[in-house]
């Protein structure tokens, strides 16, 4: 379970430039939940996943995961119960080592690296197998350079990567936005696959309003640092692509009003 | 045929330096200029031990050490102090050059009438050899000559063959994922910090190592040997990148050690030719310089060839 209790954050804290990126979110997430996170840019919705992985810390607020209070944590160490995958899908990756380098390193997520070998025989077939049930082809490509992928094949590994030991938690941000259409469908089916598969607790963000309606047991929609609405159960499963863009369109209109009011008040008093 | 040996033996002394900034630059893209004050302090480390009739060996294993703690202190510096890189280097660089002074004594300590591993050189030369002297390909050469070549060598081989291991354990895999992507490793629960520590380390620990043999074969240590060997060893590195071109681990080791004797080979040569000495770090500079700037060169010219 991932509990968030009132995180606070500020960016440039005392300068002109300073961002209130977090202003008290709070949110509680079950074991096995697939929660995705929409809102409009600058809403905070990658801010968030950021704090949860421990990209920096929060000025305020607590963040407990399976029960461990990891608010203090640096990031490398709440590696060890988090999986990642980024939105660029170079990120995820070392791209001057091989497929079967890269996703070695991923099978030791956060445990001690000492000296053994790093691809013993039998981790290679492991790992061929693994990499087979992906369907890309790519158990032929295991000693080629990862960098030398396409960018759906990276992010297909980085997935499987991500969840090779079990994590606590998936970060998922916005994974596909940086992939060709058909790349992105791809990553999308596999994504519901092996979340399902493993039952794995799953955060992710995304732009895309479809995902949003078709994926996931929940929907968090994020708005100027805080949670603007939270749809869950009966609440979750009537909700279209069509409700979330209205929402968005209302979310929008208010906030011209606020700064149409702003400049009447100015005008009259000012 | 002396003349060529022994640039054959200091290039191979030297390999061992370029293996350390191989480490340092390659693999992190951290230029550690630490590297000119850790191949004295190697130098003066092993002299002043071994003119105090301390074994050879010892001497030089302390050499590593010594070096290793110099590494620990620019990566603490860079990764605990938050101070830029080029920055933390020249400070221990900077301290380095009394230190040295202090271990040494003086400016400089001869090695000349006491044990060392060439002493051990020359004897396996003798053996080899059977005399004092030989002949290679019709040339006369000295036992102790032959000797050290090899000695060097089969030291070279086997911290080579180290690692090229190390590279390839959990340990050092996760190390060379640190220097190719910090995200991603970061995201794997390894701490980047400490992967640059560690590589510094062994990195200057290597560089001292080389500065330790370099005396004892030379027959000296100097507190101004260190001097623009950071850019020696980016020679040897990118010399060995462009000979090999590719990324592997094993590939790239054997490039570096290729390029660094090379490297020796062309300034003796050049040497040879009426370079005058005093210009060698002029020309090895431009060299880099140049080693550097080419490929961006040729990709301009590329781009040009293919637009017109």
């Amino acid at each position: 379970m991932l509990q968030l209790r009132e995180l606070q954050k500020t960016f440039f804290a005392g300068t002109p430039n300073q961002v209130r990126a977090l202003r008290g979110v709070s949110l509680q997430i079950e074991d096995g939940s697939f929660v995705i996170v929409i809102g409009t840019n600058g809403s905070g919705k990658s801010t968030l996943l950021n704090a949860v992985a421990g990209s920096f810390l929060v000025d305020r607020g607590a963040i407990t995961i399976a029960s461990k209070d990891v608010t203090r944590w640096p990031e490398h160490r709440r590696a060890s119960m988090i999986g990642r995958v980024f939105q660029n899908p170079f990120s995820g990756t070392a791209p001057t080592m091989t497929v079967a380098e890269n996703l070695a390193l991923a099978a030791r997520r956060g445990t001690k690296r000492g000296l053994g070998r790093l691809l013993p025989a039998r981790m290679q077939k492991t790992l061929r197998d693994r990499v087979a049930t992906l369907n890309m082809g790519l158990e032929t490509r295991m000693h080629n350079p990862i960098g030398t992928l396409s960018g759906g094949q990276r992010q297909a590994l980085t997935l499987l990567m991500a969840t090779w030991r079990r994590p606590d938690l998936l970060l998922l941000d916005e994974h596909t936005a940086a992939l060709d259409p058909k790349s992105a469908d791809q990553i999308v089916r596999l994504t519901e696959r092996i979340v399902s598969e493993h039952k794995l607790t799953t955060l992710m963000v995304t732009h895309s309003m479809q995902q949003a309606a078709t994926l996931g047991d929940r929907i968090v929609m994020m708005n100027q640092g805080s949670v603007h609405a939270d749809y869950a159960g009966a609440h979750r499963r009537h909700i279209r692509a069509e409700d979330l863009i209205r929402r968005f369109d209302e979310i929008r209109r208010d906030e011209r009003l606020d700064l149409s009011a702003a400049e009447l008040l100015r005008d009259a008093y000012v | 045929m002396t003349l060529l040996l022994s640039a054959w033996t200091i290039g191979l002394i030297l390999a061992l330096l370029a293996l350390g900034v191989y480490i340092s630059y390659r693999v992190f893209k951290f230029a550690d200029i630490t590297a000119d004050g850790s191949i004295t302090f190697g130098a003066a480390v092993a002299a002043s031990m071994l003119t105090r009739g301390v074994n050879p060996v010892t001497a030089s294993v302390a050499a590593f050490l010594a070096g290793c703690v110099a590494g620990l202190c620019t990566g603490i510096l860079h990764t605990r102090f938050k101070i830029n890189q080029l920055l933390s280097g020249i400070l221990v660089m900077t301290a380095l050059y009394s230190i040295n002074l202090h271990v040494m004594g003086s400016s400089n300590v001869p090695l000349l009438s006491v044990t060392t591993i060439t002493t051990y050189a020359q004897s396996l030369g003798r053996w080899l050899t059977g005399h004092d002297s030989a002949t290679l390909l019709g040339w006369p050469v000295s036992a102790r000559d032959v000797g050290s070549l090899i000695l060097v060598f089969a030291i070279v081989l086997v911290i080579t063959l180290i690692a090229w291991l190390f590279f390839n354990t959990n340990l050092g895999s996760a190390m060379r994922a640190s220097g190719d992507n910090e995200q991603m490793i970061r995201a794997l629960g390894v701490s980047v910090e400490n992967m640059i520590v560690l590589g510094l380390c062994i990195a200057n620990g290597l560089v001292a190592f080389a500065g330790a043999l370099l005396a004892q074969y030379q027959g000296f240590a100097d507190v101004q040997m260190g001097i623009g060997m950071i850019v020696w060893g980016l020679a040897s590195v990118i010399i060995g990148r462009a000979l090999i071109g590719t990324d592997s681990v094993g590939a790239a080791l054997i490039g570096t050690i290729i390029g660094s004797v090379l490297f020796r080979l062309i300034i003796a040569l050049a040497l040879r030719w009426g370079l005058n000495p005093n210009d060698l770090k002029l020309v090895t500079a431009i060299f880099v310089f140049g080693a550097l700037v080419l490929p961006m060169l040729m990709q301009k010219v590329k781009r040009h060839a293919a637009a017109s």
